[in-house]
């Protein structure tokens, strides 16, 4: 039996060469200052200090990740009681539910951002029912709530899923216990389903938080050039400007950001498991 | 109250899958659209359609999208199982460890990851394009299969295999005959993610790309600016295609259950309809790579790569020249001067690249380009006077002039009088009549030649407080004027009278006054950039023969009428530029379309790396201005 872990070790070289080298590479860029060889190079904070010392780059920094939590409550406040009906729904139209809210995430997310730009710009199909409702005017597409609502287009399914799942997972006969021991549905909403269904919200949050911070062809898309994001940034140094040390500084900033972000739900997970059974 | 919840949920159900879904329909509609609108619908036309199974590019891009995501599923499904097995049975250090690992590209923003991969191979001199991408997507599919597998890993029992063995299985078959189908569901999970995972991806695809390689998402993303429904029609192919695959998925399964109500067929479930798919997505890239048999052309079986412009050329000239060549085309586009010269720089091989007059005299003083072979070339007696032998190329030896033009104002005729611009020049970008109704252009150069005309000084000003100056003005500009920031959106929006002003391309400007009459372009007295984009061959090129030919038949006159009637920039060919704009020339009466000459204040710009370093950042910090004003 042991001789099967071998068949790791192809697997273990590949994942250092193309999962370990490439994070290993944009720290060393982002210590580096451009024009040194692999053999002589001088260590520098210089691209690390340059961002931190300019308001600029930290409004960007906090408005991505301001919009980011905007984007993750609102996915979250319609996606639980979204995905609350379907798990209470029959088996064959959960299974249809799940399937129509999994569809367009199969159809490429550029598409689907490409689509809002038809719906949203002016004399589009948005604006004439907003008109018609006389909530008519004012721009739609190149606005931060274009931006934000194509995020949670995007998004959403995600939260869903997520948290359809661990609904589903939840053993039904709690409920029924539940209510034998005489709460209320409410409380056995607070005190049974909402608890059990915390692995799933945690893990909805992670996968919509995570991709809209970084998120950089929403923005370009939907914002037009004016609403930049921290992915725009780095996309900009790497692109246009050709600033690749500074470029992988900010990359390094935003990933060390996200590890302790993600740290720290994990840890608030673990408290909340924790708390509630001896897994 | 138990009903009314009921019907809550069902209305936000219903709510929800019209959001999910109505720009999906929005876009299947529009693609039947008989106009180039997004917004109105003229009629029912299959035209979309039509271009879009004539463009190669788009064709292309949806075979490198399936077929990419087709083998990085199969690999990473293969290799992410057997090493999930093989993990599993490893030291617990070494599966920690390596879980880590496995969590870094999920982890991770995407935009990092794909900056990783990007930085990798550029490091290992990698040369960039379909491999690199196919490396990539495999590699961050790989731990989703192995997320995906593991658990059912874990939930055997761990003596199965050595049962297996005991009744004298050889380890292999252990493998495949016991553990295998136990773990099934995992697998075929594992593969269903890998391949929404790799079919959906851009931003990685994005960065670890090349040589004009592209899939559905990039060709999306450097498309959008214009308005383009071949967009629409490529994207409704797409979701037919997926629709297909997801329906054999699904449906199939729920029909053959329904018939036989065994669990014996679980096993088939997902294979049956998993090998259709597969079968069929086999046959249509079939389909799509079996191109019609030709006879022999003088570059038959060749390719020239160009790095040109978003759109730059005309509709037919790309086919017409691969028509009387042999040889294909693969076009790669770029929106601005510096993003081309990174890729070159970092080694990038292309054929023809069109730089601008500043970028050329740059890539010709750092070596990036070889001398043009006049013997192959025929065009030097065709060019207008005016583009012939300028400053950054004396002696044309470089470069053959593509386009040229100048920077100006479109305006709204019905919004801003012509007085007022007289009299303000490109002070009107700082007029607060105009405020939150004005188009900049997301060009470091023109941005900061606006400013500097504007304040009266050079466009190629070596002082650094005239700089600073010209940087205030543009920051003033941004916090109190609310422009957008836009490059190509500028022409489709405009047409539509959009906004009262914009800074613009005078042939941007032409195509412009072309669809709409209420529109006038201006050229301001305190001077303007007199810009050409000119044909230049690297010196990594692999085919520069191609390319002279290349160069030779843009600039006859059928390819330069072909491009300039179509795209409206003016024409480096003499003739042509005559025609165009003369009696019954598309752009009779275009004042934008001819160049101004005769302004002692227009300038052409000089290429100054100092200059352009401080340039470069200025601009970068005038657009974070301009986003955190907002």
């Amino acid at each position: 039996m042991k001789r099967f872990s071998q068949l790791a070790i192809p697997y273990i070289i590949w994942a250092v060469i193309m999962l370990v080298l490439p994070m290993a590479l944009i720290a060393l860029y982002s210590i580096t200052q451009p024009g040194n060889s692999i053999i002589s190079f001088s260590v520098t904070l210089d691209h690390y200090i340059k961002f931190f010392t300019d308001a600029d780059f930290l409004i960007v920094l906090w408005r991505s990740l301001w919009i980011a939590l905007k984007t993750t409550i609102i996915c979250l406040l319609i996606g639980y009681p979204a995905a609350y009906y379907i798990s209470r729904c029959e088996e064959r139209k959960q299974n249809l539910l799940v399937l129509c809210i999994t569809v367009p995430m199969w159809i490429n997310m550029l598409v689907r951002t490409y689509a809002w730009i038809g719906l949203l710009s002016e004399g589009g199909l948005v604006q004439r029912v907003l008109g018609f409702f006389g909530l008519g005017g004012g721009e739609l597409l190149y606005t931060e709530g274009a931006v934000l609502l194509g995020m949670v287009y995007n998004f959403l399914p995600f939260m869903i899923l997520q948290i359809n799942t661990a609904l589903c997972k939840m053993d039904h006969s709690l409920l029924e216990a539940s209510a034998d021991l005489g709460a209320n549905p409410i409380q056995t909403f607070r005190r049974v389903t909402l608890p059990l269904s915390i692995p799933g919200v945690i893990n909805g949050i992670t996968l919509v938080f995570l991709p809209a911070v970084s998120s950089f062809f929403i923005p370009k898309l939907l914002g037009g050039g004016k609403y930049f994001l921290i992915g725009n940034v780095i996309e900009n140094q790497f692109i246009t400007v050709g600033e690749w040390n500074f470029g992988s500084a900010i990359s390094m900033i935003m990933a060390v950001i996200m590890m302790l972000l993600m740290m720290c739900v994990h840890r608030a997970e673990l408290r909340n498991q924790g708390g509630k059974e001896e897994e | 109250m138990k009903k009314e919840k009921r019907t809550a949920g069902k209305l936000l159900m219903i709510l929800m899958i019209v959001f999910f879904y109505l720009p999906i329909l929005y876009m299947i509609v529009f693609s039947f659209n008989e106009g180039k609108s997004l917004t109105t619908f003229t009629g029912f036309s299959l035209r979309w359609y039509r271009h879009m199974l004539e463009s190669d590019d788009m064709m292309g891009a949806l075979y490198t999208t399936f077929s990419i995501a087709l083998l990085a599923t199969f690999l990473s499904t293969m290799v992410g199982t057997v090493s999930a097995i093989g993990l599993s049975k490893s030291r617990k250090l070494v599966r920690d460890l390596m879980h880590q690992v496995d969590n870094l590209p999920m982890m991770n923003p995407e935009i990092v990851t794909a900056i990783g991969f990007m930085l990798l191979f550029i490091t290992f001199r990698v040369e960039k394009g379909y491999m690199t991408m196919l490396l990539a997507h495999i590699a961050f599919c790989i731990p989703y299969v192995i997320l995906s597998v593991m658990p059912k890993i874990r939930s055997l029992d761990p003596n199965l295999a050595d049962a297996a063995m005991d009744l004298g299985a050889t380890p292999w078959q252990a493998l495949i005959k016991v553990i295998v189908p136990q773990i099934m569901p995992g697998i075929v999970s594992g593969a269903l993610i890998a391949f929404t995972m790799s079919v959906d991806d851009f931003i990685i695809s994005y960065f670890v790309t090349g040589g004009g390689v592209k899939n559905l998402s990039i060709m999306v993303y450097t498309m959008s600016k214009r308005v383009n429904p071949s967009i629409n029609a490529i994207s409704t192919l797409m979701i037919v295609i997926i629709t297909i695959v997801l329906v054999l998925i699904n449906v199939v399964p729920l029909f053959v259950a329904k018939r036989q109500k065994k669990a014996e067929i679980r096993k088939r479930k997902v294979l049956v309809p998993a090998a259709l798919v597969c079968a069929g997505a086999a046959g249509l890239f079939v389909f799509f790579q079996m191109g019609g048999t030709k006879e022999a052309r003088p570059f038959e079986g060749e390719t020239l790569h160009i790095y040109n412009w978003g759109e730059y050329t005309g509709e037919n000239i790309l086919a017409d020249f691969e028509e009387s060549t042999g040889a294909k085309v693969v076009m790669e586009n770029y929106d601005s001067n510096e993003q081309m010269y990174i890729k070159v720089v970092n080694g990038e091989s292309y054929d023809i690249l069109v730089p601008s007059d500043y970028m050329i005299q740059r890539l010709i003083e750092e070596g990036y380009l070889q001398k043009l072979d006049p013997s192959r070339l025929d065009c030097m007696d065709k060019l207008a006077d005016a583009v012939k032998g300028l400053p950054y190329d004396p002696e044309n030896e470089y470069s053959i002039p593509y386009f040229w033009g100048t920077v100006g104002i479109v305006y709204d005729k019905n919004k801003v009088k012509l007085e007022e611009l007289e009299r303000e020049g490109y002070d009107i970008f700082l007029d607060e009549k105009y405020r939150g109704d004005i188009y900049l252009y997301d060009s470091e150069r023109d941005s900061f030649m606006m400013a500097l005309k504007a304040l009266g000084y050079s466009m190629n000003t070596e002082n650094q407080d005239e700089l600073n100056e010209a940087y205030e003005w543009l920051v003033t500009c941004v916090q109190t004027m609310k422009p957008e920031i836009v490059t190509d959106e500028i022409i489709d929006n405009m047409a539509q009278g959009r906004k009262a002003l914009g800074l613009i391309y005078s042939g941007d400007a032409t195509y412009v006054m072309s669809e709409n009459e209420d529109m006038g372009f201006y050229l301001p007295e305190m001077g303007t950039n007199l810009w050409s984009d000119a044909m230049v061959i690297p010196k990594n090129a692999k085919n520069p023969e191609l390319a002279h030919a290349f160069i030779n038949f843009v600039c006859d006159y059928d390819g330069a009428y072909d491009n300039s009637s179509y795209v409206g920039y003016t024409s480096a060919n003499r003739e042509v530029m005559e025609d165009l704009s003369g009696e019954g020339g598309d752009f009779e009466g275009i004042d934008a379309y001819i160049p101004r000459t005769g302004n002692e204040l227009d300038e052409v710009f000089v290429y100054n790396e100092k200059i352009r370093k401080v340039i470069s950042n200025l601009w970068s910090r005038v657009k974070i201005a301009a986003s955190n004003a907002s």
